[in-house]
């Protein structure tokens, strides 16, 4: 068993110990979790150190690579019958997203530390669930990819319906039922490709053609099936409502990392295979992601809830990713990575400062908070550097990536016309100030003033393993954002195939 | 035919025990017959035939014989309490000929699956049907099982009977009984054709396809639920052999060309039966729409190749067994001591019996074909059937049919986990039916990941 298959199955170990804990000793399983996931942190930084040992030598060949190369493989023979393997391995993108996960999980695990009610469920359904979305960013079997992809969406629907807030039962079954339906289209996408190509293996797979007629029909099945989990418009509407039902933790993963599979899925599978599918249909989504990418962003400007808020400026900066990805173009797939990355920590950062907040005031109400910077000023800055973030600000990640997918999208590709290329790009551009009018305006709201209720006077600021969620979150995206060429020189090996397939 | 043999002995010796012995553990006994008859079909080496042909031993009859010896164990295990405990609300009155009836059934589905000849077919096939009426019209004094039993007594005659047509009709076009013989006579005739339609309906009834499935909600819920569970997973499972020896072995070549038929059948029998089980209340009736649905995915199965298809549906009845019956298991303990029925009733189990809960969780979930526990591979591999033949526009179908039935699985789910309960006294589950329960889903899960099972059964073919 490699380093890959522990960093998959660790998650599920600590949930199955978390069950295993007495009722009785509550901070126990918590230290257990916060232990478990920290140690998952530190087995990923090894673990992109291998990868960056073994990845040094081809760093070159590379550029001009038809196929993905992993690193790390694990690969052993499942159902032999279809010829499913137990197959999973690393590419620079992969690490990427690892390194995402392990960064949200540890900090959605210290920012449940105050959570109450049945507490040991909770945290072996959310461990549950990471299981499964560490696997999918590893698998290259596809039937692996779509039983680690559906483990990963299943578990929401008791971590929304039982922990959430608000509307919850409502809000759980329609997140569940909208990504079901995805996976269903998946489903026939997946068997459509095993039927003509005669594999599971994604790297076997890449090398056969798919003939056009069936390019046709399943690049289109997958990337919707994707585009679900990524809300895709006009699929994204479970989005806002799972978000603001959920539970902070669960929203910090959900939107963090899990809407990212979406993303990741249309890359790694739908392009990945049918090349030619994706350049017949580029335009189309595009534009779906201009209308998601524009739609998110002035929806944000008008919710009054905190929550509501940062969901449908998720919708926005996912749009992004699913705008980059969809331009076809290098620098553009590579700023759709980035994003992805970014915008996770990005979020995360957004959903437990809400959590936190909302903790302590009770309300989520924007109109009915004001002057909070003056009791608590460690959650208002850390509030404002992820607002400054996500709208872009130069020396966080937010703009690396943005930048990326806007530079990208100018220079646009062979296959549409570089007029409407630019104008949708503009368009999409534009939104950065609509983000710009709601996260400023919002914040001032929240934060600045007088304070309008007598009793926010009595609050208190971050505790300190508030203090380290935040703490961690924000030195991430100042990371990216003042060395970005690290990112770069991570993912970039791993793009070049998917264009090079064009 | 020993197996065979030691059923009746078994089914015998809890009659005669009966009649002298006050209190015997007649479920002990019956377990231990079912259990040696399981272990001499597995010692025993697969082939050799019997009276002068008309008995073989194939390897789908081999199949067949463990489904049906394990669905009977497992049934017989979580009815303990319908049949030994006399405090419990759903016990049934003279429970050691219930038992009785229900040996022979299984033993007529054990010769149904071995015979090579119309006659032996048909015969076995009545002694696997005619019993169950009895069975279902057990509670004489309430109506709804006088109904139930009724409606099912008239169904089943006329799946009977249309299958007796169909029978005569291959008969007159072809002028022998055994079914190979007949297999190699196949003209394609009109009369022909006939025949597999009729014999598709008739089977229709026993698997509950739409548009022969009304039966199936009544007679669940007014029929002991025992006999519930048992209906829902052995009696499906011997319309599905008649099916296999028809489709697979008589007309191969006619069911290749009438796919289209059985895509239609299956998209109506899964649409249907999900649709209506959404808007269900009381839990027996929604496990018969349930099963009704998952009969529609059974048939993708026959879709393809003997080899590819028959594996597929062999597997997938196993793994149904099994989650159906954790279900079935878990009704059978909350109505033993609550006598309730509806699917409110289930209102916080996740707290009061956190581990019937989390059982019930994981079959249900199976059911509705969710990784990485069995069902979703049991129903992957049928998929996959059809996907092979071309039938694309069928797996999106059941895939999005699959999404439907999530949406009631997890209404039950909701009331267990989500809902609030007025008061959580938890419920005592008797041990042999905890510890079939345990071992179920152990299974439910274990079949989902260990690949075993699967190449076993297709090593055999």
């Amino acid at each position: 068993m490699g380093i890959l298959s522990i960093l998959v199955f660790l998650p599920f170990v600590l949930a199955v110990i978390v069950l295993l804990t007495p009722n009785s000793k509550a901070h126990l399983y918590k230290w257990i979790c916060a232990i478990g996931t920290g140690l998952h942190l530190v087995l990923t930084a090894v673990m992109t150190y291998m990868y960056y040992q073994s990845y040094a030598v081809d760093r070159l060949a590379a550029k001009t690579s038809l196929h993905t190369k992993l690193y790390l493989v694990e690969q052993w023979s499942w159902f032999k019958a279809y010829d499913i393997e137990y197959f999973i391995g690393v590419d620079g993108m992969s690490v990427a997203m690892m390194i995402l996960t392990s960064i949200i999980i540890f900090t959605g695990v210290l920012a449940s530390w105050n959570l109450e009610h049945r507490t040991k469920e909770f945290l072996a359904f959310l461990l549950v669930l990471v299981t499964g979305v560490f696997g999918v960013f590893v698998s290259f079997d596809l039937f692996l990819f779509f039983v680690f992809y559906e483990v990963a969406v299943l578990p929401m629907y008791l971590l929304i319906g039982v922990w959430g807030t608000g509307k919850k039962e409502y809000s759980a079954m329609k997140l569940t039922l909208m990504l079901m339906a995805g996976s269903a289209l998946l489903l026939a996408g997946i068997l459509a490709i095993y039927t003509e190509g005669g594999s599971f293996n994604l790297l076997e797979l890449g090398h056969h053609k798919f003939p056009m007629e069936m390019q046709n029909w399943v690049y289109p099945f997958l990337f919707l099936g994707f585009g679900v989990l990524g809300a895709l418009f006009p699929f994204h509407t479970w989005s806002p409502d799972g978000h603001a039902s959920a539970p902070t933790a669960v929203s910090m993963l959900h939107a963090g990392v899990l809407m990212k599979l979406g993303g990741y899925g249309i890359l790694r599978v739908a392009m990945y295979l049918f090349p030619e599918g994706a350049i017949q249909w580029g335009m189309t989504f595009l534009v779906l992601a201009t209308i998601n990418v524009v739609y998110g962003s002035f929806a944000a400007v008008k919710q009054k809830d905190l929550k509501y808020f940062t969901a449908y400026s998720s919708v926005s900066h996912c749009g992004f990713i699913i705008f980059g990805l969809a331009t076809l173009n290098f620098v553009a797939i590579k700023g759709a990575v980035i994003q992805m990355f970014s915008h996770g920590i990005m979020t995360g950062l957004f959903f437990s400062l809400i959590g936190m907040v909302y903790g302590r005031t009770k309300t989520r109400d924007i109109p009915s908070m004001g002057g909070l910077m003056k009791v608590m000023p460690w959650l208002g800055v850390s509030f404002y550097i992820g607002g400054l973030a996500s709208l872009g600000l130069p020396s966080l990640s937010g703009f690396v990536a943005e930048s990326h997918i806007f530079v990208g999208g100018f220079m646009g590709n062979p296959w549409t016309s570089k007029l409407t290329m630019q104008a949708l790009t503009a368009l999409a551009t534009m939104s950065i100030v609509v983000t710009a009018v709601y996260v400023l305006r919002g914040l001032a709201q929240v934060f600045q003033g007088e304070i309008t209720n007598p009793k926010f006077e009595l609050l208190t600021d971050a505790t300190v393993t508030e203090k380290l969620v935040t703490g961690i979150l924000i030195f991430t995206l100042f990371f990216v954002g003042i060395f970005p060429s690290l990112m770069i020189d991570l993912i970039e090996g791993s793009i070049w195939p998917f264009v090079n397939r064009f | 035919m020993l197996p065979e043999i030691i059923v009746i002995v078994t089914a015998l010796t809890v009659l005669v025990l009966d009649l002298f012995v006050k209190d015997i553990n007649k479920v002990q006994i019956a377990l231990a017959g079912l259990l040696s008859a399981l272990v001499s079909i597995i010692v025993l080496p697969i082939g050799g035939e019997l009276l002068g042909g008309q008995f073989i031993l194939s390897p789908t009859a081999f199949w067949f014989k463990i489904i049906f010896l394990l669905s009977a164990l497992i049934t017989i295990s979580i009815s303990y309490d319908s049949l030994m405990v006399k405090t419990s609300k759903i016990f049934l009155q003279s429970s050691s000929e219930f038992l009785v009836i229900m040996l022979l059934i299984i033993c007529g589905m054990m010769y149904l699956v071995s015979s090579t000849s119309l006659i032996s077919l048909y015969v076995s096939l009545e002694l696997a049907t005619i019993p169950l009426f009895a069975l279902a019209a057990w509670h004489k004094k309430e109506s709804k099982s006088a109904e139930a039993a009724l409606k099912y007594l008239f169904s089943g005659a006329l799946a009977s009977s249309l299958l007796l047509l169909a029978f005569s009709f291959l008969y007159g076009t072809t002028g022998t009984m055994n079914l190979s013989e007949m297999a190699v006579a196949m003209t394609f005739s009109p009369l022909q054709i006939w025949a597999f339609i009729l014999i598709t309906m008739g089977v229709g009834f026993k698997m509950t396809m739409v548009p022969f499935h009304f039966w199936a909600a009544d007679v669940y819920e007014g029929a002991p639920t025992a006999l519930a569970s048992f209906l829902s997973v052995a009696s499906k499972a011997a319309g599905v052999a008649v099916l296999v020896i028809f489709y697979f072995h008589v007309f191969p070549d006619l069911v290749k060309s009438l796919n289209g038929f059985l895509a239609i059948i299956a998209t109506m029998t899964m649409t249907l039966g999900n649709l209506v089980a959404l808007t269900q209340k009381n839990i027996k009736r929604f496990m018969a729409f349930s099963s009704i649905s998952q009969a529609g995915y059974i048939l993708m199965g026959f879709m393809g190749v003997e080899s590819m298809g028959l594996v597929s549906v062999l597997f997938y009845l196993i793994v149904y067994i099994f989650s159906n019956l954790v279900i079935f298991g878990v009704i059978m303990a909350v109505s033993s001591s609550t006598g309730k029925e509806e699917i409110s009733d289930y209102k916080g189990l996740s707290i009061s019996n956190p581990m019937l809960a989390f059982a019930m969780m994981l079959a249900l979930f199976s059911l509705s074909g969710i990784p990485p526990l069995s069902g979703f591979l049991g129903k992957f591999f049928l998929f996959s059937v059809a996907a092979k033949q071309g039938f694309h526009w069928l797996v999106v179908v059941a895939a999005l049919n699959s999404t439907v039935s999530l949406y009631y699985y997890l209404g039950i789910i909701k009331e267990m986990y989500i809902n609030k309960a007025d008061l959580s006294e938890s419920i005592l589950v008797s041990a042999p039916v905890k510890w079939t329960l345990s071992l179920c889903t152990v299974v439910v899960v274990a079949l989902g990941v260990l690949p075993q099972v699967y190449d076993l059964i297709l090593e055999g073919f």
